[in-house]
């Protein structure tokens, strides 16, 4: 054994070096030196014995990956990589997660001002934040695609049923963890979703006291509280990702055990040919597939990234309150669907239905056993999930607020333009254009662009719920037959001869109150909203995802 | 591969660019986040104060303004909140009378959350029973705090030096009784010594519709005027025996700064001694 000092005499300090780098490299790499990494790179063929597999052999991280793949699946199709995006943003969750950990405390009395200090005192947080909540979702979207592909390409089929069914776990995991996350900034979006899904879960199709009991282990206490915030944070950080954790490992297990399946066309029916593959059509893990997978990683880092900052923002409502129930609560979208169903039929019903569905989808693969995995022989099952698809689709519309049960007129109109949660159109007038007055709606200022466009959206919103409203265009057409109020069921509750106005008035120094005040057959209100200068509403209109 | 190498160099270097552009900008950021927590917890404190505070206080903070739950007009029972004794300075002269130590922040938010005893300012702060999370609490607090102006505090407060006896006074100064009626709602005197009418109707401090004639007895030597006149300036000199619920307390829970309010209008004083004292 000689030492690097014996080295340096032996060959001089240069070459001494190169080999030490040399070494260092092939530890690292757990068999490539720094010349098989550049022959790599530059796209040469590997020395024999190739060094290139010898990470597969050697370390832990390739070693549960393949040494090499099919051509045939290394394109876009048939994979969309929509199974590696998946677990790319599960490692992302869990970094920006961790992140946010050390910023959080579960509890009521913490957990919000928590949220406000991620976003006012610590450096990136409301970045990490954003990239979070928009990874949360996109993780949804891709995990979802990832079932659909599977399910086109008829990749569930014998003898990958399995792993299918570990599929649609993981799935169901995700949708889960997404929504137990929306839990822990505990304001009123928070508190208010997650009461509408308990109210789901003690409507269980069991009896009573199995049904309180689910509930109170779900939030600890008879109401929510303390103990179900931490709960839910403990199944967030803890149970589920897991669970998730163990899934994946059993699913990626068994994607390695059986291959990526080719594309449909590409194989003789009832063949599974994933595993033989020609030496002409293998391509390797290293270096093509990893130089893949780095780039992929970079682009889709670039792109959540530059979403999180500029194009989307995670909402943050005010503190949760038991007693103020907000207007219109709405499920996250991805689970609209289940909001939609509730509109159709009773709650028992559905919350007894969605797992129904999940079995069959789990145990789908073990009776719908055609041996194609060819479009063209395959269109029933085909015909099936698009209609399922269809039908989603639709439910998701119907659980949208365009379907929602429609409050009074006045209140449907102050949820349009000053609503109790969220900026609105109105407090997203700059502080600086509040000026004091009394306005009507529709009223140009001059000089003043901001109350003027949001006095247009005032006209507009009480045209959609009035009827005498001067400038409506739809005024005889809602003398005789109501309003063209879109939801289907109270057509004829639009305010008849309305007087509205906007009264804004500075109350303190900095602070204005924005006053509606209505006056109309049966409707005698006024609603106040405080504005302070420093309240930044108008940030929050600058994102896509944000509704002023 | 070459392409893919370059896509993936240039994509995360972009990105490097985004992230530090974003830690360029951050300083300002947090700044705004800062400024923009803090108007809206005073927004959620004016909404707090209204629903709860403003029955009290009154809507503008000034105990002039006060409805019952039906929109009726009733005497206030708490205190000008939004006045310079309060807010201006970093110790206000009602801190001083008080004996409070700590800051104005913290004076406003513990009264809020504890209450003050011996008067009808009850406990706010879930922590001592009352309705509000902490935070709610110091909504509140800083919604109150806010009315601190310089058009307020800027003022040079006026002193009046009030003389020794009540008939130097009111030979500078002769009362109106019909105006004092309404000064006995807005200074809410009416709060705690209830309606002159109705004996009965005080709530906190003693029924006052006969202490022209009782008020004589109190001291010996002190004419019922100058025994009014000294208890509204000076209330811890001598403390009553006829509190609703028995002796009141020492201290008095009467605000002892009456001397300071008045001080723009002495006027005030004498219409409510004329207003009294019957004459």
């Amino acid at each position: 054994m000689t030492t690097f000092f014996d080295q340096v005499k032996e060959m001089g300090l240069k070459q001494a070096a190169i080999a030490k780098v040399d070494e260092a490299a092939e530890r690292i790499t757990a068999g490539m030196n720094v010349g098989d990494i550049r022959s790599a790179l530059r796209g040469d063929e590997p020395r024999r014995p190739n060094p290139r597999l010898r990470p597969h052999a050697d370390s832990f991280w390739f070693h549960i990956r393949p040494s090499f793949y099919h051509t045939e699946v290394t394109h876009i199709y048939p994979t969309f990589r929509l199974g590696w995006l998946s677990t790319f943003m599960f490692v992302w969750e869990t970094i920006t997660g961790i992140i946010l950990m050390v910023f959080y405390t579960p509890s009521p009395s913490a957990a919000y001002s928590n949220m406000w200090n991620i976003l006012s005192n610590v450096p990136l947080g409301q970045l990490f934040r954003n990239m979070h909540r928009i990874g949360a979702e996109v993780m949804v979207l891709v995990v979802a695609l990832h079932m659909l592909r599977t399910f086109i390409t008829g990749s569930y089929k014998k003898p990958r049923q399995f792993t299918w069914a570990t599929g649609m776990i993981l799935l169901v995991l995700t949708l889960l963890l997404s929504f137990s996350g929306y839990l822990l900034p505990w304001d009123q979006l928070a508190y208010w979703a997650l009461t509408v899904f308990l109210s789901g879960a003690e409507a269980a199709p069991a009896p009573a006291a199995v049904n309180s009991n689910i509930l109170l282990i779900l939030q600890g206490a008879p109401s929510l509280g303390a103990g179900g915030l931490l709960r839910w944070y403990l199944f967030h950080v803890l149970l589920m990702p897991l669970i998730l954790g163990i899934f994946f490992f059993v699913h990626y297990y068994k994607v390695v055990l059986h291959g990526f399946s080719l594309p449909p066309g590409r194989e003789e029916i009832g063949e599974d040919t994933a595993k033989r593959v020609p030496r002409t059509e293998r391509t390797y893990f290293m270096p093509d597939i990893f130089t893949s997978e780095l780039m992929w990683t970079a682009v889709t880092t670039l792109l959540l990234v530059a979403g999180a900052l500029w194009f989307w923002d995670a909402p943050l409502e005010h503190h949760a309150d038991p007693i103020v129930t907000p207007l219109h609560v709405v499920a996250p979208w991805y689970l609209s669907w289940s909001q939609g169903w509730l509109k159709l039929a009773d709650k028992t019903l559905v919350v007894g239905f969605i797992p129904l569905l999940m079995v069959s989808f789990i145990v789908m693969p073990y009776f719908e056993v055609g041996k194609s995995r060819r479009y063209a022989d395959r269109r029933l099952g085909l015909s099936v999930a698009f209609l399922f698809m269809a039908v989603m689709f639709i439910s998701n519309w119907m659980g949208s607020p365009e379907y929602r049960v429609e409050g009074s007129p006045e209140m449907e109109v102050i949820q349009e333009i000053l609503p109790g949660e969220g900026a609105g159109t109105m407090l997203a007038v700059p502080y600086e254009y509040l000026t004091p007055g009394t306005y009507s709606p529709g009223q140009e200022i001059p000089g003043n662009p901001y109350l003027t466009r949001a006095l247009e959206e005032y006209q507009a919103a009480m045209g959609r719920h009035s009827c005498t409203l001067q400038g409506n265009p739809e005024l005889d057409k809602c003398k005789s037959e109501g309003t063209g109020r879109y939801s289907n069921n109270s057509r004829n509750t639009a305010m008849l001869d309305p007087i509205s106005t906007l009264t804004i008035e500075e109350i303190q120094p900095n602070l204005s109150t924005l006053t509606l005040r209505f006056e109309a057959t049966g409707v005698d209100l006024d609603w106040t909203s405080w504005r302070h200068a420093d309240s930044n509403y108008e940030e929050e209109c600058r994102f896509v995802n944000k509704d002023c | 591969m070459q392409v893919k190498v370059v896509i993936g160099t240039i994509a995360f270097m972009l990105t490097m660019i985004i992230l530090g552009f974003a830690a360029l900008r951050e300083p300002a950021r947090l700044e705004e986040f800062t400024l923009a927590y803090e108007g809206r917890s005073i927004e959620n404190g004016a909404r707090l104060f209204q629903n709860n505070c403003a029955t009290c206080h009154g809507v503008n903070g000034k105990a002039e303004e006060c409805y019952d739950s039906a929109g009726n007009v009733v005497g206030c029972k708490g205190l000008p909140l939004n006045t310079a004794s309060l807010l201006c300075g970093d110790k206000p002269s009602r801190m001083v009378t008080l004996g409070w130590e700590g800051t104005k922040g913290n004076f406003v938010q513990n009264t809020i959350a504890a209450g003050r005893v011996g008067t009808v300012m009850p406990t706010w702060s879930a922590q001592f029973g009352g309705p509000m999370r902490d935070d709610q609490v110091g909504d509140v607090a800083a919604f109150v705090l806010n009315w601190e102006s310089d058009a307020m505090c800027g003022v040079e407060a006026v002193v009046f030096e009030w003389p020794d006896s009540v008939d130097d006074f009111l030979a500078d100064y002769a009362g109106d009784a019909a105006n004092g009626e309404g000064l006995f709602l807005t200074y809410a005197c009416s709060g705690c010594h209830g309606d002159l009418g109705t004996a009965g109707s005080n709530a906190v401090g003693p029924w006052l519709g006969e202490i022209a004639v009782i008020g004589g007895d109190r001291i010996a030597g002190t004419s019922a005027a100058q025994y009014v006149y000294e208890s509204i300036l000076h209330p811890n000199d001598f403390i009553a025996p006829d509190c609703p619920n028995g002796p009141c307390l020492s201290p008095s829970a009467m605000p002892p700064n009456f001397a300071e309010r008045m001080s723009a209008n002495p006027q005030d004083l004498a219409d409510i001694l004329s207003l009294l004292l019957g004459e």
